[in-house]
């Protein structure tokens, strides 16, 4: 959480010239007449690596024991060195691809110094003279605003501190520590706190559509800070002076933190005041944003080149090269699925159950349900497969409340027993028995397979389905006379007898003519 | 080790006085010449256990300074703030020693973190001088330096408490007490030897270095060494290396030495004779030119014009580079820590670093880092540091401008037509500086020191190379007309290390030196 500690005062300087950002006009809202509002915002993610960004240590999740994942190097200990971890260097350059953003061949990492019990060497490095990618922008699907990206950095990620109450022990936790982040900066282009709120979204699923961060804003990998600013409406490009308002670490806190500040802001400028520029943090409970400190109180970070890390030196063919192995962006998935004759709906569905989907490390993309569907529909029809995964698959799961991630039916599972069905060698009725089948014993054994152990292949020779019929007509004498005098409806009561003592092998039509021709 | 550190910042209430008490360090005041009151060694190591046994290194020796990691073995930076740090691992060149079967026979003592020219800058107080060559019986026994920062190693070598020793050379700090010590001593081309395990105090000049008896031993130590460590992210890839390694070898080649060095070309820097340069250096560092001369050495006068700037660049880098190295020795993780006497002082962290830092962090380590940390302000660094590494830049490009052999690190250099193959000049400003006891506070100074910058200006001969990164060995060139050792330094272009342990070989071969260690040992029993 200290790993941003009021940077963007002087970072953001320069996207703040009021002879740079003419791009957007104010927009007017009832809730502040008279003023419009700016918003840029600072994103730190945390890259999914296995290991973290200096050192061969992996990276932890919250239900990490404290202290079980540090090395000597993320504790500093002397004569420690760092070494760049390429994935992480991976993930960055797929994260600023799928932004738009140019790869810096040349980027290098800096010293950011201060002293705080969970920062060990007294230093974070991060990118502050040369970012390795610059100038991208982020579409907003919703409101189709484009939101600039200034920069994105590689840097790493601090160690934690928790203080108890009214105690005087702090206990650090290092498992963090040396974690590797993405900071995504973004131009003050955004106009309203909803804007900022669609605008961490699409970040999000950006970042999680090409595997370079979970984007949990919850569990702490994604933490924003935003800078504010209010102005006359009828006075367009004369920016007020901004605050940042750091570590909001839910969309609601923020869309919250921004709007009080705003009105805050307002009522400072209304008195006849000035807005002071400052670091503001944000109390939850009461709604608030609150000084944190003022722009003099600004500590001198002293950053310097690392003198251990030599510059970061991307080649065109390394960039191209992962450039062609990019996993789709969310936009390109939609429209491809749309193409293959899904439903809206369905690619709904499919992408919603995406967007939550664990992210694999190292960019390995997680067996995603967009990812599962595509693997079953090689070969098959599209839209039969998309309803088996959406109406059977997923409404089992939910009925057994599992989620996708929990599914432990293989697309190579379902593809057999949606080919089993469509070949009619099982009904649907057994196809559905089989889905159940696999998802309470979790077995990976093929549906074709089951559906003999089962004894539920569809009865494909004459005398089988002969014998039920004959049984059922036995078994219900008055309902097969009501058929042999012309009363057709009474029929399905025969039928329903022959699935059950078929238990579901029959196939329902070839028992029906079967039916009719024994008994007329 | 590390998965138990729930760190505690705990407040308790402290003495320092206490502790104060327990910490300075004091030195026999028996005679500096009994092996163990040279306080050479600070840590000695008796059995080997992890050394590979009839390794090619088994009859070298070694010593390893405090500075360098060596695994359960106490690696203090001769710094109160690591009195009691074991590091959990061994440095990449001690691993490599051990696999090489050399026997470690203890650590050497050093200026604290490597920051001193005097070895005065330590806990456990100066390494003393063993070398004084006018040895007759009942004589006065003159207290010297051993020269810093690698003091220890260099005094452990000259008194035949070992064959060969780690340093490291930030600034000169191997090259310096090499020569006053009477001792060979190499700070290789920057990337050649791994870092890893080096505790840094600057670590873009940092270099380990090998002291010897002989250029010999510290070849074999150099061999053994010089591979490359993918633990260290500054260590110069392979291919460089072997580029580097052609171009010298056909220099080399073209001077084959014994009978003739005719086609070697020895560059004389005008720059390196400042007037602080004592007069009883240049009889010695003559007597070696006219000696390579006469052998059909050309010799050549050359210009590095920007040598002037280069001590002011080092100081602001190099102080810079420990600021921010420095910053992790806060009491949380490792080492020292103080606690604060009165807890209603403290609002933040920094108020507990404090009491640590002020107590662990000796005066010359304190003043560097106040140094360095003003030369990163936001309002200096464009002034300072930027402007430092400005200079940096021309000092290299002053050294590529001499050279024959091209620098295969800078794109841009070319190797002039009649460049020279090496450059010679004296390793120091004067000889080892006599020390006194200053019996009230039971420490040692400078005999007749007004002024602390005094130890810096020796620097003057030694930084430009460390700025360059470029390869420089201090070799023994007999004694001034005070009967102590006097060296000269050869330095070469980067990755030129083997040429310029051949040219010391020549030199050595010159003044005999393997015998004169020798000689004053006998005289010495």
């Amino acid at each position: 959480m200290l790993a941003s500690r009021g940077r963007a005062i002087f970072k953001l300087t320069p996207c703040y010239s009021r002879y740079v950002h003419q791009s957007r006009d104010p927009i007017p809202d009832k809730r502040w007449p008279g003023w419009a509002v700016v918003v840029g915002i600072e994103v730190h993610a945390q890259i999914k690596s296995r290991e973290k960004l200096f050192s061969d240590t992996w990276t932890s999740t919250l239900s990490q024991e404290p202290n079980t994942r540090v090395s000597a190097y993320d504790a500093a200990f002397p004569g420690t060195l760092p070494r760049l971890n390429p994935k992480c260097v991976e993930l960055g350059v797929r994260t600023a691809l799928a932004l738009g953003a140019k790869v810096q061949h040349r980027s290098a990492f800096d010293r950011k110094h201060y002293f705080y019990p969970d920062l060990p060497s007294g230093y974070q490095i991060t990118q502050h003279y040369a970012p390795f990618a610059t100038n991208g922008t982020l579409r907003l699907p919703k409101s189709a605003v484009e939101v600039r990206i200034t920069q994105i950095q590689l840097e790493q990620d601090t160690g934690k501190s928790t203080s108890e109450a009214h105690g005087s022990t702090t206990y650090i936790d290092l498992n963090r520590a040396g974690t590797g982040l993405m900071e995504i900066v973004s131009e003050p282009d955004m106009r309203s706190p909803e804007e900022a709120a669609e605008y961490v979204r699409a970040l999000q699923s950006v970042l999680r559509s090409v595997g370079s961060s979970d984007g949990n804003m919850e569990q702490g990998s994604l933490r924003c800070d935003v800078n504010v600013s209010v102005h006359k409406l009828d006075k367009p490009g004369e920016f007020g002076t901004r605050c940042e308002i750091k570590n909001l670490n839910t969309i609601k806190g923020m869309t919250v933190a921004i709007t009080s500040e705003v009105l805050r802001q307002i009522q400072v400028l209304e008195n006849g005041n000035k807005v002071a520029q400052e670091t503001r943090g944000f109390d939850e409970d009461r709604a608030e944003t609150y000084t944190l400190r003022s722009k003099e109180d600004a500590p001198d970070y002293r950053y310097m080149p690392d003198p251990n890390l030599p510059p970061l030196l991307l080649k065109e063919d390394y960039v191209s090269n992962i450039r062609s192995h990019m996993p789709d962006l969310p936009g390109p998935i939609q429209a491809r699925l749309l193409n293959m004759g899904l439903t809206q709906r369905d690619t709904e569905v499919l992408m919603a159950i995406d967007s939550g989907r664990e992210v694999g490390y190292d960019g390995a993309l997680g067996q995603g349900a967009v990812a599962y569907f595509d693997t079953v529909a090689q070969g098959r029809d599209p839209k039969v497969v998309v309803n088996w995964i959406t109406h059977e698959l997923l409404g089992q799961l939910s009925h057994r409340q599992e989620t996708f991630t929990q599914n432990p039916m293989t697309a190579a599972q379902m593809g057999d027993l949606v080919d089993l069905v469509q070949s009619k060698r099982i009904t649907g009725t057994s196809g559905k028995l089989i889905l159940r089948h696999i998802l309470e014993h979790k077995t990976t054994t093929m549906p074709s397979q089951l559906a003999q152990e089962l004894l539920l292949l569809a009865a494909q020779n004459d005398d089988s389905l002969k014998q039920w019929c004959n049984e059922a007509i036995e078994a219900l004498p008055s309902e097969a006379q009501k058929v042999r005098e012309g009363n057709e409806r009474t029929l399905n009561r025969i039928l329903g007898h022959v699935m059950k003592i078929s238990r579901g092998r029959a196939n329902p039509e070839s028992a029906k003519t079967m039916l009719l021709s024994i008994l007329k | 080790m590390l998965r138990q550190q729930v760190v505690r910042c705990r407040l308790i209430q402290r003495s320092r006085k206490a502790l104060l008490k327990n910490c300075y360090a004091t030195v026999s005041q028996t005679s500096p010449r009994e092996k163990d009151t040279l306080n050479a060694l600070v840590y000695r190591v008796n059995s080997a256990t992890d050394t590979v046994e009839n390794g090619p290194l088994k009859d070298v020796r070694v010593a390893v300074k405090d500075n360098i990691c060596t695994a359960g073995i106490p690696t203090t930076c001769s710094s109160r703030i690591l009195e009691t740090f074991k590091p959990p691992y061994d440095a990449t060149v001690v691993k490599l020693l051990r696999e090489a079967g050399a026997p470690i026979v203890g650590k050497a003592n050093c200026d604290e973190f490597g920051m001193g020219s005097l070895n005065l800058w330590s806990i456990h107080g100066p390494a003393l001088n063993p070398s004084q060559y006018d040895k007759s019986p009942g004589s006065e026994v003159e207290l010297r330096s051993a020269g810093g920062s690698s003091g220890g190693s260099a005094a452990a070598v000259a008194a035949g408490l070992c064959d060969a020793a780690l340093g490291t050379d930030t600034g000169g700090s191997v090259r310096l007490p090499a020569s006053y010590c009477g001792v060979v001593g190499l700070k290789p081309s920057y990337g050649v030897l791994s870092r890893w395990g080096v505790v840094s105090y600057a670590d873009s000049l940092d270099c380990v270095g090998i002291l010897g008896k002989s250029v010999g031993h510290v070849q074999r130590v150099f061999q053994t060494l010089n591979k490359f460590d993918d633990k260290d992210p500054t260590a110069v890839h392979p291919d460089a290396r072997k580029q580097a390694g052609f171009l010298c070898q056909e220099r080399v080649n073209a001077w084959p030495g014994d009978a003739t060095l005719s086609n070697l070309r020895v560059g004389v820097p005008q720059e390196y004779f400042p007037t602080e340069l004592s007069t009883a250096i240049l009889q010695p560092y003559r007597n070696v030119l006219r000696s390579l001369a006469k052998r059909g050495a050309q010799i050549i006068p050359v210009s590095l014009p920007s040598t002037h700037y280069a001590l002011s660049a080092y100081y602001v880098i190099a102080s810079a580079e420990a600021s921010s190295n420095l910053a992790r020795y806060d009491g949380i993780e490792f080492g020292l820590r103080v606690d604060p006497d009165n807890m209603n002082h403290v609002n933040q962290a920094g108020d507990i670093y404090a009491q640590t830092r002020t107590f662990g962090f000796g005066e010359e380590v304190q003043r560097r880092i106040l140094l360095g940390t003003y030369a990163l302000t936001a309002d200096a660094f464009d002034n300072y540091f930027l402007q430092a590494q400005r200079v940096r830049r021309l000092v290299r490009a002053d050294f590529d401008n001499v050279f024959s052999a091209r620098n295969v690190l800078s794109s841009t250099s070319s190797a002039p037509e009649c460049g020279v193959d090496i450059l010679l000049h004296p390793s120091a400003i004067r000889t080892a500086p006599p020390l006194v006891h200053d019996a009230e506070r039971d420490v040692y100074k400078l005999k007749g020191s007004k002024d602390d910058l005094d130890a810096y200006l020796q620097d003057v001969l030694t930084v430009p190379a460390s700025l360059a990164g470029l390869p420089a060995m201090s070799v023994p060139a007999g004694v001034g007309e005070d009967k102590w050792p006097v060296g000269v330094s050869i330095v070469g272009q980067w990755g030129c290390d083997e040429a310029v342990l051949k040219v010391g070989e020549e030199i050595e071969k010159i003044i005999g030196n393997g015998e004169a260690i020798e000689d004053r040992h006998e005289m010495r029993k």
